[in-house]
Parts: structure tokens; C-alpha cells; sequence
């Protein structure tokens, strides 16, 4: 996806939000949504259906208006978590700017974050781009849950973060760490708009 | 960019924090984006490269380039 176009003076952003099945992936987007001014809200699109499952995902639009003579927008998405929309996951990564990993800091979950960690690996690199270098950020959520029931922050980084990228704790169900976790992720997607390999630069 | 980053920073709260941040950062980049092209523009104009044909078949060898351009124009 070009991030920058110069022809049209658009800047766009696809940034998705990745990670296992109830990891707070949907909650980031809504608190999102819920801060947006009332000028500024579009529509979230939630398509959620059981029947079709080709077709289960968040999509919020954030249309910032001109920046530096630029139309600025982001698109939020979210993944299905469940393993079984993974063609659904490789759709929603086509032309992916950047990606948010929400993982469950629960312990018992684990296991899962690290299957979604590695099914995102496999999805980018089909989609022929360079898990170790796009854009990422890690999300551990849920640290509203009881000590004896999460992960320490130092042991979900020391699995999960191998690239030692930014990482934020975040209780996205009261929206604490939405925001941090959304600038830092469009702060390192931004910085690639001078990159010389920047498609459409 | 001081427009808009001013305008919603009135409005407070998470989201006029954010698009003050994302309007700074993109002000930086359009700006170091611009210092690069214009040396170019002042500079004189180069020959322009001419696609790439293949001579005895009239084939554009480069197409897929051209698609992509072509592409880009239309979003």
C-alpha cells in the first residue's frame, strides 16, 4: 500500500491490530472510536457473523483531515483471532502499513499469543513482506487482571518481543494504553514516508 | 499543519493529543520529503528515461512499473 502520494496529496495508513482470540484486539478500536470527536466519527464497521466466516473483522476509519497539505488517513483493522479465519487474517494483512500485537497477558494464554505471534510471521511473509522489519508494536493487555493471574511484563517481552520493539501495557477495556499504543505504532509507520523503498513516494 | 494540530488540540483529550503527534510527525516527514525533491527541480532537467522497449517486438519490458505508476495515479 503506498503510504504517501504526492500526485493526489494523500497520505494513508493501513495499521492492523493483530493477536489470538479475546486479547482486546476490537476493545482497542472501540475506546478509539468512543474518543473520536463527534465531527469526526465515521463509521466503525464490525462485520461479525458466524455463518460467513470469510467476512469477520473491525474497520474504523480515522480521517484526520489536511496535514501539511496532505488528506491524512489511518484505517484501524482487526484480525479474528479464532485459527480458524486464518484466510481471513492473510485478506485483512494485504497492504498492511503496520501492525499492533495485542497480546493476553494471562498466563494460561501464553501458548496462544505465541501461535498468533508465528501465524502473523507466516502471513506477512506470504504477503512478501519482512517480519523483521515492518512496523510493530506490542500491546500486552489486560494488566487490570489479578498479579497471580498475568505475565510479567519482563517475561511476555523476553517471549514474545525477539525484534525488541516498543512494547505498552494496556487495560484497553478503560482505554489505559489505547492511545500510547496507537501513536507509537503511527509514529513508526510516519517514519518510513522518506524511506528511498516507500512504494509511492 | 499548526491549523489543525491547534484546532483539535482545543478540543482536548486522547485523540487531540494523538493528532498532534501524527501532525507534528508528518509536518517532519513532508518537510525532509520536500528538501529532497527540490534540489531536484531547481536542478536542470535530466534526459527523460525513456521506457525500455523490446525493438523487434514492440514489447514494454517494463509494464509492471508502469501498471503500478498508472495504479498510484488513479488512487
Amino acid at each position: 500500500m503506498s503510504v504517501v502520494n504526492y500526485g493526489t496529496r494523500e497520505i494513508t495508513c493501513k495499521i492492523v491490530y493483530y493477536g489470538p482470540g479475546r486479547s482486546g484486539k476490537t476493545t482497542n478500536l472501540q475506546h478509539v472510536y468512543s474518543k473520536l470527536p463527534e465531527e469526526r466519527k465515521g463509521k466503525m464497521v464490525s462485520l461479525a457473523t458466524e455463518t460467513d466466516r470469510t467476512l469477520f473483522f473491525d474497520f474504523l476509519p480515522l480521517d484526520l483531515g489536511t496535514i501539511s497539505g496532505f488528506a491524512t488517513r489511518f484505517q484501524l483493522y482487526t484480525v479474528p483471532g479464532q485459527v480458524y479465519y486464518a484466510a481471513t487474517r492473510k485478506l485483512v494483512l494485504q497492504g498492511v502499513d503496520g501492525v499492533v500485537f495485542v497480546a493476553d497477558s494471562q498466563s494460561r494464554q501464553l501458548a496462544e499469543n505465541i501461535e498468533s505471534l508465528q501465524d502473523l510471521h507466516a502471513n506477512l511473509a506470504d504477503e512478501g513482506l519482512d517480519p523483521r522489519t515492518i512496523p510493530l508494536v506490542m500491546q500486552y493487555n489486560k494488566r487490570d487482571l489479578p498479579a497471580g493471574e498475568i505475565s510479567a511484563i519482563e517475561d511476555l517481552d523476553e517471549t514474545l518481543n525477539f525484534r525488541g520493539v516498543p512494547h505498552y501495557p494496556a487495560t484497553a477495556v478503560t482505554g489505559g494504553g489505547v492511545f500510547e499504543t496507537l501513536r507509537s505504532i503511527s509514529t513508526l509507520v510516519l517514519s518510513r514516508l522518506s524511506a528511498p523503498a516507500t512504494k509511492g513516494s | 499543519m499548526a491549523r489543525e494540530a491547534g484546532k483539535e488540540a482545543e478540543e482536548g483529550g486522547e485523540f487531540a493529543d494523538f493528532l498532534a503527534d501524527v501532525s507534528k510527525e508528518i509536518a517532519q516527514r513532508v518537510e525532509s520529503l520536500d528538501k529532497r525533491a527540490t534540489p531536484a527541480a531547481t536542478s536542470p532537467a535530466p534526459a527523460k528515461k525513456k521506457t525500455p522497449l523490446v525493438a523487434d517486438a514492440g514489447v514494454i519490458v517494463e509494464w509492471p512499473n508502469v501498471a503500478d505508476r498508472v495504479i498510484e495515479e488513479m488512487r
